[in-house]
């Protein structure tokens, strides 16, 4: 009997990092070779391939990818019609969401997109581009830029639709920002006759699950403390509500222990609270999956 | 959040260079998400009631003391170095340069030379980057001795341009590339959290810098820690909690059912490694053993 198989798309570049250590998360060991774009992962049912993210969704409409990641930009962009599976609400770094922008020179008399009419608007989603301005009804040549857009005003173009996640390198280069066009996350995409497949559909439908859950388990942590009974109450009106604290007697003392899970962004507020009322012994734990 | 919009912001000075790498982790273990541009001299740790600066530790002591900065990470050499009194000592962290353990600061002297001990070294020249530190560990050695303050690097100086060395180790990898051996450890150093006094008397930034102290001990302990959770029967619980280390007190739950018992707690990792053939010997079963992000005892 041969083994069936999957054919999935990784991001290569800036979301790699990130798609790989879901994975790991995820509980696949994925390998990169150098110079190589086939990952060594350890599912036999499941084919690798490291790509651009901007090529992703037209391979997988096309069949040559069953499914793949990608950012939401880039399947407009692409015009590519394929099946979303799911939301990984990932970007690159911690930022979930990246913002695609219209930004000018700061000392530049533009103040807002209608005083493009006639100019140069350099950008890497040249189709994403041309559809804002034409929906303004705004006259604008749009150039497609083949990278580090945000350097190019104002010697090389007016204007400039670019990434941006912490505005960083906007504030670097001297760009003020017009309008947010949209805000993109990443996401699973998969071709639609891979889906009409029963077996392809439960495999990729089992990927999007343990990939989800390793996104949830990526951002909640488990924090577990001791505290006296008559301190019980008072320090669980402070806990997120969502926890579901389990609550556990210390076998032959009057000592509570208290176990749940919060999101991380949120531990270093908690932490120092549960302290000052009365917890003891608090220690997080990392998850590597969380399913609700 | 909102409610902190119209708080002050704490300045805070972020160590660079040599300290960088473990401050940066270390920021990140406990829960903030620092950006460090070093070429650009920017550092952001993603909390918008610190406003960070990059400073050298000497510069952090000097600027606490002043109140130029609420707060920062300085080493503690530099405290005695320095003369800097007028702060309040927040928290210590257990790293060095590139090391989770702290940095020593040694006196050394050439492979080849004939220097044993300090008392060999009267007359001769000594070059550091810790004037006083140096003078100070001399004078109370009765041993006379030209200490001269030089510029990093101190190692490729010796024999040259003198004949001994007081100089931060870490590894030993420079002090062995420049054919130096220890003949005496001065002291550790560490990473210390300061607080300028006035910052102190504001309960707000009090609090802040207090818990910023907190989160950074309890990722850094956490490190040297782990969980560990087995299962055990009623008749073998007593010899199991005597293995036990009693740090945080195991949390026992009585398996629904059964005569058995889940028994969780945490422990120091090198201790673990003993701890887990004893628990097999006794007869626990199921036993897991997993990593902490932050321990706070």
């Amino acid at each position: 009997m041969t083994t069936r198989k999957i054919k999935i798309g990784i991001p290569k570049g800036s979301l790699q990092e990130h798609t790989l250590k879901i994975f790991k998360l995820a509980g696949f060991n994925v390998e990169v070779f150098p110079r190589s774009y086939v990952l060594g992962i350890d599912d036999l049912e499941i084919e690798a391939f490291l790509i651009r993210p901007q090529e992703i969704p037209k391979y997988v409409e096309r069949g040559n990818l069953d499914v793949g990641i990608s950012g939401e930009d880039w399947i407009i962009e692409s015009n590519a019609k394929v099946e979303e599976v799911c939301d990984l609400e990932y970007a690159k770094r911690d930022i979930k969401k990246v913002k695609w922008v219209l930004a000018v020179s700061n000392n530049s008399n533009i103040k807002k997109p209608e005083d493009l009419e006639g100019k140069l608007v350099s950008s890497e989603v040249v189709n994403i581009a041309k559809k804002y301005f034409r929906d303004k009804k705004v006259k604008v040549k749009v150039e497609f830029s083949w990278g580090a857009t945000e350097v190019k005003p104002p010697l090389f173009a007016d204007g400039v639709i670019d990434l941006v996640e912490t505005g960083e390198s906007i504030r670097a280069h001297n760009l003020k920002v017009l309008d947010v066009i949209f805000e993109s996350s990443t996401k699973l995409v998969a071709n639609k006759k891979s889906l009409k497949d029963k077996w392809k559909k439960e495999k990729i439908s089992d990927l999007s699950f343990v990939l989800k859950g390793a996104v949830k388990g990526e951002e909640t942590t488990l924090v577990s403390f001791h505290v006296l009974k008559d301190k019980l109450e008072g320090i669980l009106k402070i806990l997120p509500s969502r926890g579901n604290p389990s609550i556990t007697k210390i076998t032959g003392t009057s000592w509570y222990d208290v176990t749940f899970i919060m999101l991380e962004r949120d531990v270093k507020e908690f932490i120092p609270k549960i302290k000052r009322k009365g917890g003891e012994g608090i220690v997080e734990f990392p998850l590597n999956k969380a399913v609700r | 959040m909102n409610k902190n919009k119209n708080m002050k912001q704490i300045k805070l000075g972020f160590p660079g260079r040599e300290w960088r790498n473990q401050t940066v982790e270390l920021f990140k273990r406990a829960g903030y998400r620092p950006n460090l541009e070093e070429t650009l001299f920017r550092v952001n740790i993603n909390d918008p009631q610190f406003k960070c600066f990059l400073a050298r530790t000497e510069e952090i002591a000097e600027y606490v003391e002043k109140g130029i900065l609420d707060a920062g990470i300085t080493q503690s050499i530099r405290l005695s170095e320095q003369g800097i009194k007028n702060i309040i000592k927040v928290s210590e962290f257990d790293y060095g340069n590139n090391v989770w353990w702290k940095t020593k600061v040694v006196l050394a002297v050439p492979f080849d030379s004939k220097v044993k001990s300090i008392k060999d070294l009267k007359g001769k020249k000594i070059l550091t980057r810790v004037l006083n530190t140096t003078k100070e560990y001399f004078k109370k050695n009765k041993i006379e001795a030209k200490i001269e303050w030089v510029n990093r690097p101190t190692e490729t100086k010796v024999p040259i341009f003198g004949d001994a060395v007081v100089e931060f180790t870490n590894t030993g990898n420079a002090l062995r590339a420049n054919n130096l051996r220890i003949i005496d450890v001065l002291t550790e150093t560490v990473p210390t959290l300061i607080a300028n006094q006035n910052a102190w008397q504001d309960k707000k930034k009090r609090e802040k810098i207090e818990d910023l102290g907190l989160l950074l001990s309890g990722a850094r302990i956490a490190q040297d820690y782990a969980g560990l959770m087995l299962h055990a029967s009623n008749d073998m619980m007593e010899e199991v909690l005597g293995v036990l280390p009693s740090l945080k007190k195991p949390t026992v739950t009585h398996l629904r059912g059964e005569n058995w018992f889940d028994v969780f707690t945490v422990a120091e990792k090198e201790k673990i490694r003993e701890i887990i053939p004893k628990l097999k010997k006794i007869g626990c079963t199921d036993i897991i053993e997993f990593p902490l992000k932050k321990l706070i005892v």
